[in-house]
């Protein structure tokens, strides 16, 4: 009950937030809050699965290249460009997904780290196609009305919604159930009768799928694409979203990607310290609460409930 | 091929080797000990770079000086990360590994504050060219492979003496029971593994150049190594470094920087599909 009264604010809150701040700068923080949800979001997927991925901005720029190349060099609308940004990284992770998941611990991490660099490499040395590293410049907007940021936050809110709520929707379903099964132990599930690696690649495949959605999303609201936005820089940020807000549940990526998202753009003015800030603090969270700030929220929460018991 | 081509290749190869061995032994080591993935290993290794720096610039140092001692220095400043973060987090590779992600972002930014962005040299201690049988060797390259042949072989002795590293590697708590003190020896091999990583790092930076973000480049080396040799195997990072410092050597010449990177790239992940605990590691039960 209080969760639905929650959520019905936070609705409420996102779509008067354009509404009430009625500036600019603000709606464009707002649309990047929304995208990076999807991106931190479907790496949540894939992280419930036990498997930590260094390598998800890969997939990221495949997205926003495939939707910037197919709508600038051949002209298609923004729909089916779209589609095809999802379907194209999808269908690479089917490829890929069934050696890679294979892998376990820290030899997936590896792997997808490398994997990251080669697709950064190709987008950067592949000059013919991708424009190497100046990448591809005045990519229109899905639609002429979205030129507006306003309208483009919106736009970006109803995207997101969507996304994020089939992760939930995957999660909460009897496959979700059969991904934890697989986190706890895959041994178990296996000879429980989950088909373990079927499931893995099919999730990983899906979560790459959204990834790449936002990458187009990202894509048509900035602009441009360019290597250097997908760099590991940008997969280390959507696994310190993760972290950051907890990898407990689906609130977590949520409040990570706010918080990282946001964060950053209001600091600007101290980029250096921001950026050295940003690495003590994933630390601190490592050493002290692993949980992520649900979890600080959990024990703050309970702190003040008087006679609680505390959470330990 | 002409000899007069494949010599100065071999060189190259050689040198390269030594470096990368440098940097990849350590981050193999704190792998096979501590069960850590070192994600800053490559920003003590730029820290090497400028402590080097400072020895030779400000305390005007000699060079065979301020070099071991820059190592000392590093490998002495790192035991402060090694109490406050990396102790709490040992054997636990996911949570330790993410740590040591954000110190390695905090290493690499506190380096861009303090001492600025941009790429500097480091003061070349030798500039002269050694002929040697019809072939012209620069001298700094020469310098640096017999420095990197002597840590190498200083740390072979010491690791004959130190089988206790390798009692504790095995099984911790036996290890605690036979009277081996586990925290005193992680904290040796921590400083032993940042001290060869500053070496290296000093070193990379003499032949290319100097700035906080240069760390990424010997970490890629060290994992592409170490994944090649098998993730916490000593003779594995050695072999792994001269494989990888030759095929850069010799694609270099004939196909350029980026077919290089590629064929590494595609080496790694071939190995890790088929073979992923590398060419001379175990595999995991």
């Amino acid at each position: 009950m209080a969760s639905r009264v929650l959520l019905g604010l936070l609705g409420v809150v996102l779509l008067a937030w354009p509404l009430f701040v009625n500036e600019p700068f603000l709606a464009h923080i707002g649309t990047l809050v929304l995208l990076y949800c999807i991106g931190a979001a479907s790496l949540h997927l894939i992280l419930r699965t036990g498997h930590l991925s260094l390598g998800h901005a890969a997939f990221l720029g495949l997205g926003g290249y495939t939707s910037a190349l197919l709508t600038t060099r051949l002209g298609w609308p923004f729909v089916p460009a779209f589609l095809a940004s999802g379907l194209v990284p999808a269908a690479v992770a089917l490829i890929v997904g069934p050696i890679l998941l294979r892998l376990r611990g820290v030899y997936f991490v590896l792997i997808t780290f490398t994997l990251g660099e080669v697709v950064r490499l190709i987008f950067n040395d592949w000059q013919s196609l991708t424009g190497g590293a100046d990448g591809i410049f005045r990519i229109p907007p899905p639609h002429p009305l979205l030129v507006d940021k306003r309208a483009y936050y919106y736009f970006a809110l109803a995207m997101a919604t969507v996304c994020v709520g089939i992760v939930a929707r995957i999660l909460a379903s009897q496959t979700g159930r059969y991904v934890d099964a697989i986190r706890e132990s895959d041994r178990l599930a296996q000879s429980s009768g989950v088909p373990v690696l079927r499931f893995k690649v099919m999730v990983f495949s899906i979560a790459c799928g959204l990834v790449g959605l936002q990458g187009s999303l990202l894509a048509h609201f900035i602009t441009f694409v360019a290597p250097g936005a997908y760099s590991f820089n940008e997969s280390l940020n959507l696994l310190v979203m993760n972290v950051i807000g907890g990898m407990g549940g689906l609130t977590g990526p949520l409040i990570g990607a706010a918080f990282l998202t946001a964060l950053p753009e209001f600091l600007r003015g101290w980029v250096e310290l921001q950026r050295l800030l940003y690495g003590v603090v994933l630390i601190v969270v490592m050493l002290f609460v692993p949980g992520g700030l649900m979890e600080v929220g959990k024990r703050t929460l309970a702190l003040l409930r008087p006679g609680a018991r505390r959470v330990a | 091929m002409s000899v007069n081509l494949l010599v100065p290749i071999l060189f190259t190869g050689v040198s390269l080797s030594a470096i990368y061995i440098l940097v990849a032994l350590g981050f193999t080591l704190v792998f096979g000990i501590m069960r850590v993935v070192n994600f800053a290993h490559g920003e003590f290794a730029m820290m090497g770079g400028f402590a080097l720096l400072f020895l030779l610039d400000r305390l005007a140092l000699p060079y065979w000086v301020a070099l071991p001692l820059a190592a000392v220095l590093v490998g002495t400043v790192s035991l402060l990360p090694e109490r406050l973060v990396f102790r709490r987090l040992y054997a636990q590779e996911l949570p330790s590994m993410i740590a040591a992600l954000g110190l390695s972002v905090a290493l690499a930014e506190g380096a861009v504050i303090l001492f600025e962005v941009h790429e500097r040299a480091l003061p070349s201690a030798f500039s002269g060219l050694i002929h040697i049988g019809g072939f012209t060797f620069p001298e700094d390259r020469l310098v640096v492979v017999a420095i990197a042949l002597a840590a190498l072989g200083g740390f072979w002795l010491f690791t004959r003496i130190g089988l206790a590293l390798r009692t504790v590697a095995q099984d911790r708590e036996i290890a605690e029971a036979q009277g081996i003190d586990t925290r005193a020896t992680y904290r040796i091999t921590f400083f032993l593994a940042t001290m060869l990583a500053a070496l290296g790092g000093a070193l990379f930076a003499q032949i290319y150049a100097l700035s906080p973000y240069m760390g990424s480049v010997p970490l890629m080396k060290a994992f592409i190594i170490v994944i090649i040799g098998g993730l916490g195997s000593v003779p594995g990072a050695a072999l792994g470094g001269v494989l990888l410092g030759m095929s850069e050597s010799f694609l270099n010449t004939f196909y350029g920087a980026s077919v290089a990177q590629f064929a590494s790239f595609g080496a790694i992940i071939l190995l890790l599909v088929l073979r992923p605990w590398g060419l001379l590691g175990r595999p995991e039960g």
